[in-house]
């Protein structure tokens, strides 16, 4: 796994202007090289120096878009390994196609945060200096998997030996079958394909289970939330400095969820503005409601807007009480108009909440609360590790799935037990880092526990 | 005054392993004695009369290669021969053989005999003779000693052997063979630790007491494949086998009996063979099962002795015999000779070098049964190592050690010393990492070459085995180079049409025209060679970089403690040891694969850290 050349769209989609492609490994160059071709021809392309030329597309045989191609050798780089960086127009679809053709030339599509990781497990980084840089939010999956883990953990182990059980029975169907193949054992191929589909859908659902809220790709996720029309699209308007969300004055105008980029002191933030959380009859309303209500449910930290020149609802109280257990900012917004909201009952509520009074219209107290954003929400270093941790256990849980998938294929394909049990056997020591080892005895002794065999 | 006698190696014991051993060190050139209690006895099949199966066919097929005599004794007492999962692929075909038990012993017997510089001698040894931590010889029950270099010690069951039939037990190495009782405190005294095993052996019963007609026969296959490289003739089937099935009746009378069996009730302490299980334990362990199979077995030619295969037992005779009567064809057999069980003192094989010599005796070697095994070619297969490690010691050369992506036999030694036995030890594909490199078609390729090194291959059949190779390799060229354009307009190379899972050697040569001639087992091998290419090339792969893994030092001061993922009992092992390279610590028992991966994913973030490494800002 770590052996492979990995490939991923560096910079956000759908910005613009320029983009950039990064390969990270062994055969980063010789894989570059089969998709760029330099404008002057050059026998050797030196290190450190953008060289311009241009993107081929070998399958069509012609060249394509004009780019800069950027070789960084080892150990000189983020990683540690080779890293080269092609830098081209923005457009997500070129993008996209030099990634595909790359993986096509031999390399494997980055996984989220996978760079990250390889910078973390060569010793390049530690935690703490892997925050201060730019790409540790390109491995948003880190957030995800310490929201996954927290939320799961213990469902988690169990969902894991499940699995391990389901890998031990499929392995002693066919070995079963293979090394007593005189004692009417013969387990069938369909029965096999069951055993293998039950696990491989046991497994999706786990690897999946890490990649909550995975259209928001990129950030530390941070959902406005509150009644209707408390001022969040202002807010998010004003954060944002841009004119995103449309703002009108009737109640309930939000109907689906915006999202753009917060950049607060190098750390970015995705913000997200949400429907009003309040009750509503309309039923497009009520999608984007349900919708809301899991983003803010999955989100690293929430922002709750209070309207304070109104009396504090009910509602407004009710998602209090539901926020105040997740990492929340408590706003009193509108501070510009007189006050009729009763701090005293809110903070009561609210208790350890940290709070700010702030108009999102005038701008009052904005750059206090980017403060207060950056302050609260960004990850500490303790859980650092385990987010690291957890990444990798995110990706030997991949590794798995995708041995099974592959044995299923040759299932299929019609190749004999000794070649697809092959593919499902690479699982067993990915298995024992996630969890106890499967021992060829841990399979024998299921074997005879569960068919009666043995002359 | 006592007779003294002196010789370069002494074998003690002549079952299968101390038969390979003693062959091998004679073959060698060196001066062998094997002394065993009883000549009649060289190497008797205990139990089944038959050699070979999956993994263990593989074995043979590996001591062939290398040598060794189990194949061709095979071949030569064969009286039926089938080819194990023909219509599987070649890694996990096995041939298995029935044998004329007493063709076999005797050819056996015979064999040895003729062999210069090998020696057979009728004697009970009673003690190792040690001088200053080395073996020196062996004495006799009468106190005669033998003196030799090395002694490899091959006493299969008989160390302590306690037969129990029913709640009745006596004293024997197998049925109404004394056992052997001093050497088995000899070795404890000479600080060796042992254990307790146990198995069991069917009932026979009379050929003519048998209905016939209420059991399906089994023949043998058509075209037999030999064991051996070096076997020339056709083989021929000389019997059926039968197959039968117990009933509910027959489970009720074991049911009913337990409380008379010394396993359930207490009565015998060894640990079993799960893998050769008793009809008790079939019947207990799967209560809702309506019948168990089982084989009826010609023990030979001459013989009126039928093995029921499949049902083992330690019940006392009685309930042997009612359980006969609840099945249909066999309710007026006769029974020649009861099931019984048996235990016996084993050595535990941690205590074992690589070379299966032991740790605190140097030039004591200890091979067979006695190590955990079961099984007549897992005990072969060590005789023939220890045989010939024993004799590369004598002439002072290095040992010879197979790895387990080389040979099953690497697999079983590597098995038997770093993780130790619990229960008897039996070998199954599914414990080599490397399965599909580890074939019957591919046996020669990997060892001849060792066989030949040492001398126990003769010069023509090296010669034969590497116009073999020339042949397969002239096929292999054909294959890689011609191409042809399918039906479906594919463009292919022969090897790649093969490939394909439902295509055989057969079909691509009515595309093209091969010149050489192939025998069916070299077809087979090409057969295997290319449809297991792409996986064969990804596990050399994985060898290669597990090598590398391996050879990775661990500097004296790692702090174990820091790394992820260790359980507490891995940290004090490699506290405790400190092993100095990745290798020796995979050698640790209780170091698992991943506790490995871990220390060297570990290792390498520290040796990064350790080189100049600041934070990097790449510019995007």
């Amino acid at each position: 796994m770590v052996e492979d050349t990995i490939i991923a769209i560096s910079t956000p989609l759908g910005y613009g202007g320029l983009g950039i492609v990064r390969l990270s490994g062994k055969k980063s160059l010789p894989i570059a090289k089969k998709i760029f071709k330099p404008k002057k021809n050059k026998a050797q392309i030196p290190p450190r120096q953008p060289i311009l030329g241009n993107l081929y597309h070998f399958e069509q045989k012609e060249f394509f878009e004009e780019a800069y191609l950027t070789y960084i050798p080892s150990p000189h780089t983020y990683t540690r390994e080779d890293v080269v960086e092609i830098s081209c127009h923005g457009s997500p679809v070129i993008l996209e196609e030099v990634v595909r053709l790359g993986i096509k030339a031999g390399a494997r599509h980055a996984r989220a945060g996978e760079f990250t990781l390889r910078a973390f497990l060569s010793g390049r980084i530690d935690i703490l200096q892997a925050e201060a840089i730019n790409d540790i939010i390109q491995a948003s999956s880190y957030k995800q998997a310490k929201i996954s883990f927290s939320q799961l953990e213990g469902s988690l182990s169990q969902k894991i030996a499940f699995l391990r059980n389901r890998i031990i029975l499929l392995l002693s169907q066919i070995e079963a079958s293979i090394e007593f193949p005189e004692e009417g054992l013969r387990i069938s191929a369909k029965q096999i394909s069951k055993t293998m589909e039950k696990a491989i859908h046991a497994l999706s659902k786990l690897v999946e289970s890490y990649n909550l809220g995975k259209t928001l790709s990129e950030g530390l996720t941070l959902a406005i939330a509150g009644r209707k029309n408390v001022g969040k699209s202002t807010l998010f308007n004003s954060l944002l400095q841009k004119e995103r969300a449309i703002v009108t004055p009737y109640p309930g105008t939000t109907r689906d969820y915006l999202y753009d980029k917060l950049n607060i002191n190098s750390s970015i933030f995705t913000l997200i503005d949400m429907a009003g959380l309040g009750s509503s009859l309309h039923l497009a309303e009520k999608e984007g409601i349900k919708r809301a209500k899991i983003l803010a449910s999955q989100a690293d930290g929430v922002l709750l807007l209070l309207d304070s020149s109104q009396r504090e609802s009910s509602e407004d109280l009710k998602l209090i009480k539901k926020f105040k257990n997740k990492k929340t900012i408590l706003l009193f917004n509108k501070i510009d108009l007189p006050q009729k909201m009763s701090k005293k009952i809110v903070k009561s509520r609210a208790e350890s909440l940290p709070m700010l009074e702030i108009s999102a219209l005038k701008g009052t107290n904005l750059e206090k609360l980017k403060e207060m954003i950056c302050e609260f929400f960004v990850p500490d270093q303790k859980h650092g590790e385990e987010i690291i941790l957890h990444l990798r256990q995110k990706l030997l849980l991949e590794n798995i799935l995708d041995c099974l998938v592959g044995g299923k294929r040759l299932l299929k394909e019609g190749h004999p037990e000794e070649i697809y049990a092959e593919e499902i056997r690479k699982t067993i020591p990915l298995i024992g880092q996630l969890t106890g080892e499967i021992s060829t005895d841990d399979i024998i002794q299921d074997i005879f526990s569960r068919f009666c065999v043995g002359k | 005054m006592n007779f003294v006698d002196e010789y370069d190696v002494i074998v003690v014991g002549a079952g299968h392993a101390g038969c390979e051993a003693a062959y091998t060190t004679a073959t060698m050139g060196l001066e062998t004695c094997l002394i065993t209690i009883h000549l009649e006895t060289i190497a008797q099949m205990s139990c089944n009369p038959a050699i070979g199966g999956l993994a263990k066919g593989h074995l043979v097929r590996e001591i062939d290669a290398l040598g060794g005599i189990m194949g061709i004794l095979a071949d030569e007492t064969g009286i039926q021969f089938r080819l194990l999962n023909r219509s599987r692929g070649g890694a996990v075909q096995a041939p298995r053989a029935q044998s004329d038990k007493a063709l076999y012993r005797l050819t056996m017997k015979n064999w040895l005999e003729k062999v210069p510089k090998l020696t057979l001698f009728q004697g009970i040894v009673t003690e190792i003779l040690i001088k200053d931590k080395r073996a020196r010889g062996i004495k006799t029950l009468e106190g005669n000693r033998l003196l030799a270099k090395a002694v490899i010690l091959t006493p299969g069951t008989f160390l302590n052997g306690l037969i129990h039939i029913g709640l009745h037990s006596y004293s024997a190495g197998r049925a109404n063979e004394p056992a052997s009782h001093e050497l088995s405190t000899n070795l404890k005294n000479l600080g060796l630790k042992t254990f307790r095993l146990k198995t069991g052996t069917p009932m026979r019963l009379h050929k003519q007491s048998i209905d016939w007609s209420q059991f399906t026969a089994q023949p043998g296959d058509k075209k037999p494949i030999p064991f051996s490289f070096r076997t020339q003739k056709n083989l021929k089937n000389k019997i059926l086998c039968h197959i039968g099935y117990t009933n509910q009746k027959t489970h009720e009378v074991i049911k009913k009996n337990l409380d008379k069996s010394p396993l359930y009730s207490g009565k015998i302490t060894g640990v079993g063979v799960r893998y050769c299980p008793s009809i008790e334990d079939k019947v207990v362990k799967f209560p809702h099962h309506q019948r168990h199979q089982f084989f009826l077995e010609p023990e030979g030619l001459e013989t009126a002795e039928i093995y029921v295969n499949g049902i083992s037992s330690s019940l006392p005779l009685e309930a042997q015999k009612e359980i006969l009567k609840s099945i249909p064809g066999l309710d007026q057999a006769k029974i020649l000779r009861p099931a019984y069980g048996i235990e016996y003192d084993a050595v535990a094989p941690t205590q074992l070098n690589c070379s299966l010599e032991t740790k605190k005796i140097k030039n004591l070697y200890l091979a067979g049964q006695i190590n955990g095994t079961s099984g007549y070619e897992e005990a072969a297969a060590q005789g023939l190592m220890a045989g010939i490690n024993a004799s590369l010691k004598i002439k002072k050369k290095k040992h010879f050690i197979l790895g387990r992506n080389e040979a099953y036999i690497g697999v079983l030694i590597d098995d038997l010393i770093s993780k130790g036995v619990e229960e008897p030890y039996r070998l199954f594909t599914s414990r080599a990492e490397y399965r599909l490199l580890l074939r019957i078609d591919n046996a020669d390729k990997r060892l001849t070459q060792y066989g030949f090194k040492f001398g126990l291959i003769k010069e023509k059949d090296y010669e034969a085995y590497q116009k073999k190779q020339e042949r397969i390799e002239k096929a292999m060229l054909f294959l890689q180079k011609e191409r042809i354009i399918t039906e479906n307009k594919e463009k292919l190379r022969l090897k790649d049409l093969l490939k394909k899972p439902e295509v055989k050697f057969k079909n691509v040569l009515e595309y093209k025209k091969f010149s050489g001639l192939l025998t069916d087992e070299e077809i087979r091998h090409v057969e295997s060679e290319v449809k297991y290419e792409g996986y064969l090339k990804k596990q050399e792969k994985e060898i290669s970089r597990m090598k590398k893994i391996e050879g990775e030092k661990i500097p004296e001061n790692t702090n174990f403690r820091k790394i992820p993922g260790l359980t507490r009992e891995v940290i004090e092992k490699l506290e405790e040891i400190r092993p100095k390279t990745i290798r020796e610590a995979k050698k640790i028992p209780g170091i698992t694969p991943a506790a490995t991966m871990n220390l060297h994913i570990h290792l390498g973030i520290q040796k990064r850290r350790s080189e100049k490494g600041e934070m990097f800002h790449v510019k995007h």
